[in-house]
């Protein structure tokens, strides 16, 4: 759409979308021309879907030629990698080492490279990739001593989002845009294996594709969290502390771009023989886990600098760009939140990378961390992933919580209950965070009299989670809602019941002599897709529908947006509950498989349909965004009567977010309160 | 603005670095005799503490600088949070490698070659003088004595490479998958000199741009970046050396 772009964004989409329709069929045709006979099987056979995602790309890279920055930087982490894994081949064969893979790949020994040759060749593309797209550039040049430019330069229109920039805005949307995509190909894996899972029997799936497609839905999920918070906190957090961008820029850009060779990698791993251990990895499953597991290892090693370098540049930004004014209890709840959040991703995420590179190493050079006979400890494993991946969903939710303090006050005209003290538990569940981390491990073996500390560690989570709930009912008690509730606000308040029933669910699990009854069951399923959707997926949503004018200067479709809602609330709650029911009765979750004779049958095939409705109602929420964009009603001014300071410039934002005076002389949430004053701004000259 | 010498003067320098000399030949001495615990752990925490403050001057966080934000002095303060939140951060990993130690490995240690220890960890505590001398030297405007010090820091860290991957990697009394202790080894020493390596080429850096004149005794972030990096990576080996070499029975 921008005056620039050869082709309009739209374009791209559908050409992407008719190479993959037309290399699936393709890979029909090859079947029907080699086998002789037609099944209807081969439309859902994975060979054919990777073609057609094959296909799919190219064709997407070619309607992209105008945005230059990420094709280049895809071209050059395929060579990347093609080249790596020829050169560890290579020096394999000088030694006198075997260079033929022990694996296959669609039954094929075209790619037969060995592992030790894929693992390096796939950390070879990904570096590869950040050269390609540009982001080491001024860095090279600092290094040789060059000055560079401190301002802007960005591309007009679309084009300036497929490269390489400086401006957190553009970055936040960015990553929220990489975001939504993953979020759309890990729904889909989900819908693929929910419906395998209607019917007891196997129906289409293999079980180790089963174990695939669960293990990458997992994971893909919460590295589209992950970019999901993000990017919202780097569209936000500088303008809501009046700063003009993020402490360190450049880092910023590298820390968005390094995701992306991740989630190519991630993704990769399909066509690598999958793995099969869940998104968790442990060894020693992991260890003996097809070549996809070392994708999985390296992916999440590079998603992991994306989380710990965007963490820290928060942090600086946070304690140094301050406005004038902007107190540590002036700031906003939301930024409170982004700083308990980064305080995690910026510690903890090193040992998440620690462990799977411990495994990685035992994969490739055979160092026995984790095997028993020789003096190794699998139980360590557990203990660093979950070091970091308990804490972790503190880090989903802790930015999402934040959003729903931040818009209750704006929707109901009261002041904020708590101001303080709701600041402080952001802080207070991220610290306790750090140590409940082994009740993930009750049922592995670790020492028994780990277990009650841990428990009541646990349940300590509550106490700080309590003051958010508290403050928020507090907050609604007595204000005046529109009787037409605005969609963010719908979505605000979807997220407070949907995150109650998450965290009501969590005590059971946490106690230890009931946990041991629900451990690996379809409750823990549920109980934490009703905390990843409360505390994440409500609060993002309601987040970009409130922001979405800020940035594009147009406001999304009400109607739409509370079709949305209404589709999705119901289907949610349908399926997490029966999920619930169904693994009280004693579901195990991560199988492909059960018994017809549990009678869970129609339970099944009820949260397969429920998927089905979340899905629609995501779909609605891309149609509105690309609607919108096309023909949206245009909103410029502050359409949320907001106090905050970035409602009081004219959307979309300016580039340099403000050019006038800004100074804080009050407290941020006084909605109601006559002559309280919270940003005075003056234009200059 | 006045510039305010807190990176100490050299006679300082030299004076930690003699008290760190010495610190670590008791730990050494302590190893041989007793193989207290307690012991070296408190001589590898203060060793830790004198480094971070007199050669990482961590206190210089605490400092209130300029307020201006277009100010060199503004940036500099804000890179120094930068620089100081990675490596908490790297620490982290660190952290973890010795937590994975003492998890495998219990009190025992692996069986290495104790002199080599001993010669590897002093080349690399002298590195870190010559590391601190070359700070000194620029912020007191001796750019001659800068380029001399930051080349001898350079090749005592390339002698301290070749020390680890060079020697002790070949001689070693086990090969790499033979068990915990060669695993707990390797990856420990290996993750450790991924990180010499990359400052030594850090140090490049700074001795080609110091050579060609465009640090000043005022404004040379690049140089106390270099630095803090450069003393982070000997307080990791301070905390490496004594849990690989000192700690434990020989299994």
């Amino acid at each position: 759409m921008g005056k620039n772009s050869s082709r309009s964004f739209g374009t791209v989409l559908w050409l992407f979308a008719g190479g993959f329709v037309g290399g699936t069929l393709l890979a029909v045709v090859l079947h029907i021309l080699t086998t002789g006979k037609f099944e209807i099987g081969y439309l859902l056979d994975l060979p054919s879907w990777l073609l057609g995602a094959l296909v799919g790309v190219a064709a997407l890279l070619y309607g992209m030629l105008g945005y230059w920055g990420v094709v280049r930087g895809l071209l050059w982490q395929v060579g990347g990698t093609v080249i790596g894994s020829l050169f560890v081949t290579l020096v394999r064969w000088l030694l006198n080492l075997s260079t033929g893979s022990k694996y296959t790949l669609f039954d094929l020994n075209t790619f037969g490279f060995t592992e030790p040759a894929w693992v390096f060749g796939a950390i070879a593309g990904a570096v590869a990739f950040l050269a390609g797209v540009g982001t080491f550039t001024d860095w090279f040049k600092w290094a040789l001593g060059e000055k560079t430019s401190e301002h802007h330069t960005d591309e007009l229109g679309w084009r300036k989002y497929f490269g390489v920039s400086l401006d957190h805005k553009v970055i936040g949307i960015q990553y929220t845009f990489t975001s939504l995509l993953l979020l759309s190909v890990g729904g889909s894996f989900a819908l693929v294996f929910r419906t395998e899972l209607a019917k007891s029997g196997l129906q289409f799936l293999s079980l180790q594709l089963y174990n695939t497609l669960m293990s990458l839905h997992g994971i893909v999920m919460i590295v589209s969290i992950l970019l999901g918070i993000a990017g919202v906190m780097n569209y936000l957090v500088p303008m809501l502390i009046g700063a003009q961008d993020m402490a360190f820029p450049r880092l910023n850009s590298f820390s968005f771009w390094v995701a992306i060779p991740a989630a190519v990698l991630l993704l990769s791993s399909l066509a690598l023989g999958g793995f099969d251990t869940g998104w968790t990895g442990y060894p020693p499953l992991s260890v003996r886990a097809p070549l996809g597991m070392q994708m999985f290892f390296a992916a999440i090693w590079f998603a992991g600098w994306s989380s710990i370098l965007g963490a820290l540049n928060l942090i600086t930004t946070v304690l140094r760009m301050r406005a004038k004014g902007m107190t540590a209890f002036r700031m906003p709840i939301f930024v409170w939140a982004s700083l308990a959040t980064s305080i995690i991703s910026l510690t903890a995420t090193q040992l998440i990378g620690l462990s799977f590179q411990l495994v990685l190493f035992q994969r490739l050079f055979g160092m026995p961390f984790f095997d028993a006979a020789k003096g190794g400890n699998p139980v360590l494993f557990q203990h660093l992933f979950w070091f970091y991946s308990h804490p972790a969903v503190y880090v989903f939710v802790l930015p999402g919580l934040g959003i729903i303090s931040e818009l209750l006050p704006v929707f109901v005209r009261k002041p904020l209950f708590g101001y303080k003290w709701v600041a402080m538990s952001s802080l207070g569940i991220a610290l306790v965070g750090f140590l409940v981390w082994a009740h993930h491990m009750f049922t592995s073996g670790m020492n028994e009299y780990l277990r009650v500390p841990f428990m009541y560690s646990t349940l300590l989570v509550a106490v700080p989670t309590g003051v958010k709930f508290f403050s928020w009912v507090a907050t609604l008690w007595g204000g005046k809602i529109d009787r037409e509730i605005p969609t963010p606000m719908l979505f605000v308040l979807g997220g407070i019941v949907v995150f109650l029933l998450g965290g009501l669910t969590g005590p059971p699990n946490a106690t230890v002599s009931t946990d041991l009854h629900l451990t690996d069951t379809y409750f823990i399923v549920g109980h934490f897709h009703d905390t990843m959707f409360g505390g994440y997926v409500f609060p993002f949503f309601a987040a970009l529908y409130y922001w979405f004018p800020k940035a594009t200067g147009k406001r999304l479709n009400e109607k739409l947006g509370k079709l949305h809602f209404w589709l999705m609330t119901p289907s949610f709650l349908i399926m997490t509950l029966f999920m619930m029911r169904v693994g009280l009765l004693g579901m195990r979750r991560r199988i492909g498989d059960y018994d017809p004779a549990l009678s869970f049958d129609p339970w099944h095939l009820a949260m397969t349909i429920a998927a089905f409705g979340i899905a629609i109602a995501v779909m609605i929420f891309f149609i509105n965004i690309y609607q919108t964009l096309r023909s949206g009603e245009k909103a410029t001014g502050n359409i949320w009567r907001s106090r905050s300071p970035e409602w009081q410039v004219p959307s979309p934002m300016p580039v340099h977010n403000y050019d006038q005076q800004f100074e804080v002389v009050g407290e941020p949430y006084d909605y109601g309160l006559a002559g309280s004053v919270y940003v005075n701004m003056h234009s200059e000259g | 603005m006045i510039h305010e010498n807190h990176s100490g003067s050299l006679r300082q320098g030299l004076v930690v670095f003699i008290i760190l000399a010495f610190l670590t030949l008791v730990e050494f001495f302590i190893a041989i005799t007793n193989q207290s615990l307690l012991l070296l752990s408190i001589v590898a925490i203060i060793k830790g503490g004198l480094v971070m403050y007199y050669y990482m001057h961590v206190y210089k966080l605490g400092e209130e600088g300029d307020k201006d934000q277009h100010s060199f002095d503004w940036k500099m303060r804000t890179n120094r949070l930068g620089l100081w939140l990675f490596i908490l951060s790297d620490s982290f990993v660190f952290g973890g490698l010795l937590i994975s130690r003492f998890n495998l490995l219990g009190l025992t240690r692996p069986d290495l070659n104790q002199y080599l220890g001993l010669v590897v960890t002093a080349v690399l505590l002298i590195s870190s003088f010559f590391m601190n001398r070359a700070e000194t030297q620029m912020s007191n405007g001796d750019q001659k004595g800068f380029l001399i010090s930051t080349a001898v820091t350079m090749v005592l860290g390339v002698g301290f490479l070749a020390g680890v991957v060079g020697v002790e990697w070949q001689n070693a009394p086990f090969s790499v998958g033979d068990s915990a202790y060669s695993a707990v080894f390797f990856m420990m020493t290996g993750m450790h000199a991924f990180h010499v390596l990359t400052g030594v080429i850090f140090l490049g850096i700074i001795l080609n741009n110091g050579r060609r004149g465009l640090y000043t005794s005022e404004e040379h972030w690049g140089v106390e970046a270099a630095t803090v990096y450069w003393h982070f990576i000997d307080l990791v080996w301070i905390l490496f050396y004594p849990a690989l070499y000192l700690i434990g029975r020989l299994a």
